[in-house]
């Protein structure tokens, strides 16, 4: 608790101290964390493992500006709309997957494949300016969420991810919480103890998409650019499942210390001297991504949580 | 008596194997009953067909007066039948306090009362002291008692244990034994799968002789051990191998 307190009070003071590269590298870590533990409350908890999260993170960047751009509505409330609207298309495909029983790695192919099809949807949809995208204007107004300092971004991902963490804290207390791990541990043994696993693997994934859509707005406000080829590809999907897995799925905290970590490590690896240009860094950090996730899966399956706890 | 669990001829067939065929019995309140059989006589998909994994072909499942014929299994477990599983599935990660309350919570909603309760199914089931393990690291025996824990957790009026006492050393059966004992004397109906004769003989009020899916014989215990046809069809064989 003293410890949550210490780093919180660091992170609201951190701006004064840090310059503009560090602190947008820090946003880049929170709104990481906060996706992360979003994919997480399915993934990780209840064991629905979505390969299609990038479908939701895209709703939530596409609803948020698009009823900007043409109906003027300020993306604090946008973004709301899109939670409902992914958290809607969330809930609707679990229905639909679930009831024919689709599971594992099958359940995992068909959100992938879901993902793709809402791509293909936004390249062709005119209405939504098609794969062009759409560019938000850079200026300063606070009540439409654009700001031209990046403390205010900051502040924003900040308090996202401070309510991410005790939205899964809460939900590990709760009733619903160890549904959800019942479901993950097995299907069966969940049913024989009275937990509906349709429903509640359906309730896992509409809550889980609506969370994620509300770092899609947050992206649109902060880079004010978004299309199909950057945020309806896999990128936002692969960011959420490298800072779950190294982190720690099924935990408040794993997937926060992994995204961190990843943000971190991306830095890092930009500034490397032999690494040329952008394609070389975006190659050579992938690679780097890849090794890292491979042997912290084998050494340390539950995540770099478990670091330090006895081996069960 | 009031009859609990009304199973009406009830028929599954697997391809071209008839795993039941037209099996009918019934568990009156306050009941113990147990099902014996030979291996591939049809126990275990009979609990299978009564907890709602298969619908039956044909027949019909009443329990307490509702027909859940083909019922979802957590619909079953909600209206007061709760199961074990043969080859026992602990939630792996979950502690042993964390799987019973999960048991519990399908009652009682809050945390606090369903963690109480599942401290209080713990005491009963002698596992308080390995509350905090993960499921994975517990022993055979202990898993048999985390099962059962599990479903007593979700206070059924009917409980259902399939092979309970199997793989478990002499002291350790008399030990079930005693368990079941006081669980039906809380006022739970049983039925219960056993390869152990000794443990279905001893606790049985009422015993059900499954072979090729049929009922071939049910009686009282001591009836049935002098039954020509449940010696034919299952005693001889484990006597005579004893």
């Amino acid at each position: 608790m003293t410890l949550a307190v210490a780093i919180l009070a660091l992170a609201l003071v951190l701006p004064v101290a840090a310059g503009p590269h560090l602190l947008t590298a820090t946003i880049v870590a929170l709104h990481a964390a906060f996706m992360a533990l979003a994919w997480n409350l399915a993934a990780g908890y209840a064991g629905q493992f979505s390969l299609g999260h990038s479908l939701f993170y895209g709703i939530g960047a596409y609803a948020s500006t698009v009823l900007y751009v043409r109906l003027g509505l300020t993306p604090w409330a946008g973004m709301f709309v899109g939670a409902l609207l992914a958290g809607v298309v969330g809930t609707l495909l679990a229905l639909g997957v679930y009831r024919y029983k689709v599971h594992g790695i099958f359940f995992a192919l068909v959100t992938l494949g879901a993902a793709e099809v809402a791509k293909g949807i936004a390249d062709n949809w005119a209405f939504i300016k098609g794969p062009v995208g759409i560019l938000l204007t850079m200026q300063h107004a606070p009540r439409d969420f654009f700001f031209l300092r990046r403390e205010p971004y900051y502040y924003v991902a900040l308090a996202m991810l401070v309510v991410m963490i005790l939205v899964s804290l809460a939900l590990e207390r709760s009733r619903l919480g160890q549904f959800f791990l019942a479901v993950r541990e097995d299907e069966q043994a969940a049913e024989a103890s009275g937990v509906d696993t349709y429903r509640y693997k359906t309730v896992a994934i509409g809550l889980s998409a609506a969370l994620t859509a509300f770092a899609g707005s947050f992206y649109a406000q902060f880079y004010l650019y978004i299309s199909p080829d950057t945020v309806l590809v896999f990128e936002p999907q692969l960011t959420m499942m490298l800072g779950t897995m190294v982190g720690g799925a099924g935990t408040a905290l794993g997937p926060v210390i992994g995204s961190i970590l990843f943000s971190g490590l991306g830095e890092a690896l930009r500034n490397l001297p032999f690494l040329e240009g952008t394609r070389q860094v975006v190659i050579g950090s992938k690679m780097v991504y890849a090794v890292l996730l491979i042997v912290v899966l084998i050494y340390l399956p539950g995540g770099l949580v478990t670091l330090g706890q006895k081996r069960a | 008596m009031a009859v609990l669990l009304d199973v009406q001829s009830v028929s599954k067939a697997f391809g071209g194997l008839q795993a039941l065929s037209s099996v009918s019995f019934t568990v009156g309140a306050g009941e113990i009953v147990g099902i014996i059989g030979p291996n591939g006589a049809g126990k275990t998909t009979l609990f299978n067909v009564v907890t709602g994994v298969y619908a039956p072909d044909r027949g019909r499942v009443v329990f307490r007066g509702e027909d859940v014929t083909g019922a979802a299994p957590h619909h079953v477990c909600k209206l007061g039948a709760a199961r074990t599983f043969q080859v026992s599935k602990p939630f792996a990660a979950l502690t042993v306090l964390q799987t019973v309350r999960i048991g519990a919570l399908n009652r009682i909603p809050d945390m606090a009362g369903a963690t109480a309760k599942a401290l209080e199914v713990l005491e009963l089931m002698g596992l308080v002291a390995k509350r905090d393990e993960p499921g994975r690291a517990l022993t055979v025996m202990e898993r048999k008692r985390l099962e059962m824990a599990r479903a007593l957790a979700t206070q059924p009026s009917l409980l259902l244990l399939d092979e309970v006492a199997a793989g478990l050393r002499p002291n350790e059966i008399q030990d079930m034994i005693a368990l079941v004992r006081g669980i039906a004397a809380g006022g739970v109906s049983v039925l219960i799968i056993e390869h152990v004769l000794e443990a279905v003989l001893r606790l049985s009020g009422r015993i059900v002789v499954l072979n090729h899916g049929e009922v071939i014989a049910q009686g009282r215990p001591d009836e049935l051990v002098n039954d020509p046809r449940v010696i034919d069809a299952y005693l001889g064989e484990a006597y005579s191998l004893a």
